[in-house]
């Protein structure tokens, strides 16, 4: 038996890469993701630049995790410069943090995933066949776009954050309609857990190391330590000897490896890692999936993303409900105390842990940056899973095949545009 | 329709700006919206500067009535001539199973409010050729020519027919 699965640039993905893969008698003698896409030069953008406008400038390197990066741009700097944000600030962050997390899953789930179970090509047919799911998404992404809006002055690239604080406040009012809104929500979000738990998930298991941020206090999307379910703990600044980058000639995007030849991070790792401070109803949402870590069936990330979205509306009533009580009040950014420095952010954007490494010298301006996001962390994971993956489902029709493949990198939620990292070419 | 959506108000007709004013001339809907929003208009429009809303476009047009977009486009005419298509005849090319999250365009989202009937009664589209539509902040001396214009027409249409 001899097959080949060519597909050039995989449709419901962030940015372009190709899926290749080749049997000749009966052997896999070919399984690759291939990233195709340009890089994108932003860490020797950042160069020369005061540090203040850091955060602004790496947001654009995604649309859609444009707080994630804004976030963590803003916690390299204030660890740089030594930072301590107040109270207020870190409630508003993480409340935008959610807002965003929100958004990225509710699409990645509706427009991306959804399609593929419901027998349709995009979510356009989708529409015309089953209004009432994207009516559902449509409003629930309308509401993270509003609560990214209201914290941070814009649904996208958040204009309100700056370091050490924030520059516009929202007003009491404005969180009351907010809660008011998470609260009707509640029943979207129920709905989304019944769709997605009813969906015929492919089964597949292939265990893997698992990467994550963790705190001692809650489900960690900011700062903390980076956890592996191997066991190791370190803290954010070692992240190097987590990700040890490295080239391979079919991707523009580094690959990256720890304790195993690949490792995982996103939704599924960070639910396998801090299941046990999901809120009560996230994890009544990971029961209904028969979710209990670990879970190490990778198309299960996109239910992993569920149940997040579960814990982010329950949390964000939460948060609101913690700024209410003591009303929120602006307040001045907090000054830098030392003049330059070097520091590192880490945050859990929806796809997966994402840093930030910044130098900053005595005049305010950036004199280096390293930024590792998450997608190019998962690619050597994901080729792992294409190369278990193949052997069990080669003697399915090849467009079956290719489905079953496709799925599979749509689990990732890859952003393969953001993931592109400065790669030196040499040429023989 | 559950209560966390804006509502419209006494309002009737959006002017939406659409574009990213730091690709040039792409960003065109968003300068000529801003100078839209400069000038006087009749009761009842509102105009807003929405860059690259994706799906999102949906959720701002629902529930009005009229909706007038702004935005870059390519019909193999000059740069700087400027066209206004009224979508009941216009038929906006969706690439439909290509669709990712960085790519739903003005089309696409069209398609999906079409599909979940959130159309408008009327949607109309102003929109001027550009000249370049690579990285930096400046539109080309073509397109700025023309905003003067279409801003002059727009704001015309809509003093006439409200």
């Amino acid at each position: 038996m001899s097959k080949r699965i060519d597909v050039h640039h995989v449709t419901r993905v962030e940015g372009h890469g190709n899926i290749v893969v080749e049997i000749a008698d009966s052997q896999l003698k070919e399984c690759r993701f291939d990233v195709v896409e340009t890089p994108r030069f932003f860490e020797a953008m950042l160069r020369g630049r005061p540090y203040i406008e850091a955060s602004h400038i790496t947001s654009r390197i995604c649309g859609i995790c444009a707080t994630g990066h804004a976030t963590t741009s803003l916690r390299a700097s204030e660890n740089a410069l030594g930072i301590k944000p107040t109270w207020q600030t870190e409630l508003l962050r993480k409340l935008s943090f959610h807002g965003e997390i929100l958004d990225s899953h509710i699409l990645h789930v509706y427009m991306l995933v959804a399609p593929d179970f419901l027998g349709v090509g995009s979510v356009i047919p989708l529409a015309s066949s089953q209004p009432d799911i994207v009516l559902r998404a449509l409003r629930m992404k309308k509401l993270s776009g509003d609560i990214c809006a209201a914290v941070t002055g814009r649904h996208t690239h958040p204009i309100a954050m700056t370091v050490g604080g924030f520059t516009h406040f929202p007003k009491n009012g404005e969180l009351e309609i907010l809660r008011q809104q998470l609260e009707a929500a509640r029943a979207d979000v129920d709905a989304t857990v019944e769709l997605c738990a009813s969906l015929p998930w492919p089964q597949f298991e292939r265990d893997t190391e698992y990467i994550s941020l963790t705190r001692p206090d809650e489900y960690a999307f900011i700062d903390g330590e980076i956890i592996s379910s191997d066991g190791a703990r370190l803290p954010i600044e070692s992240y190097q000897q987590v990700t040890n980058e490295y080239m391979v000639p079919h991707s523009s995007a580094k690959f990256t490896r720890f304790q195993r030849d690949s490792y995982m991070v996103g939704a599924l790792a960070r639910f396998n890692n801090n299941y046990d401070q999901l809120h009560p109803r996230a994890k009544a949402a990971a029961a209904a999936f028969g979710m209990q870590p670990k879970v190490t069936n990778p198309y299960l990330n996109t239910a992993a993303q569920v149940v997040e979205i579960v814990h982010c509306v329950e949390d964000s009533i939460n948060i609101i409900d913690q700024l209410l009580q003591k009303g929120v009040a602006p307040e001045d950014p907090v000054p830098p105390s030392t003049q330059g420095g070097e520091g590192v952010g880490a945050c859990e954007v929806p796809r997966g842990i994402l840093f930030h490494h910044y130098w900053i010298g005595e005049d305010g301006k950036m004199t280096g940056a390293n930024c590792i996001i998450p997608t190019n962390q998962n690619i050597a994971n994901l080729e792992g899973d294409m190369k278990s993956l193949v052997p069990q489902i080669m003697d399915k029709p090849t467009e079956a095949m290719q489905l079953d493949l496709e799925m599979l990198v749509r689990a990732y939620d890859p952003c393969i545009s953001c993931s592109v990292h400065l790669t030196k070419v040499v040429r023989p | 329709m559950t209560a966390y959506t804006d509502p419209v108000g006494s309002n009737h007709t959006l002017v939406i700006g659409i574009g990213n004013p730091l690709c040039c001339d792409d960003g065109l809907g968003v300068r000529a919206a801003e100078l839209l929003a400069s000038e006087d208009l009749p009761p009842g429009v509102q105009v807003r500067e929405l860059g690259t809303p994706g799906w999102g476009l949906v959720n701002h047009i629902q529930g009005w009535q009229r909706v007038f977009l702004i935005d870059a486009v390519e019909m193999g005419e000059e740069p700087g001539v400027w066209h206004r298509l009224e979508a009941s005849q216009t038929q906006f090319i969706s690439a439909n199973q290509s669709i990712s999250l960085h790519e739903p365009g003005l089309a696409d989202s069209l398609a999906l409010a079409q599909a979940l009937n959130l159309m408008p009664d009327k949607i109309v589209l102003y929109g001027i050729e550009p000249s370049f539509t690579g990285p930096g902040d400046e539109l080309s001396p073509e397109v700025t020519n023309a905003i003067p214009s279409i801003v002059k027409t727009i704001k015309q249409e809509l003093w006439k027919t409200t």
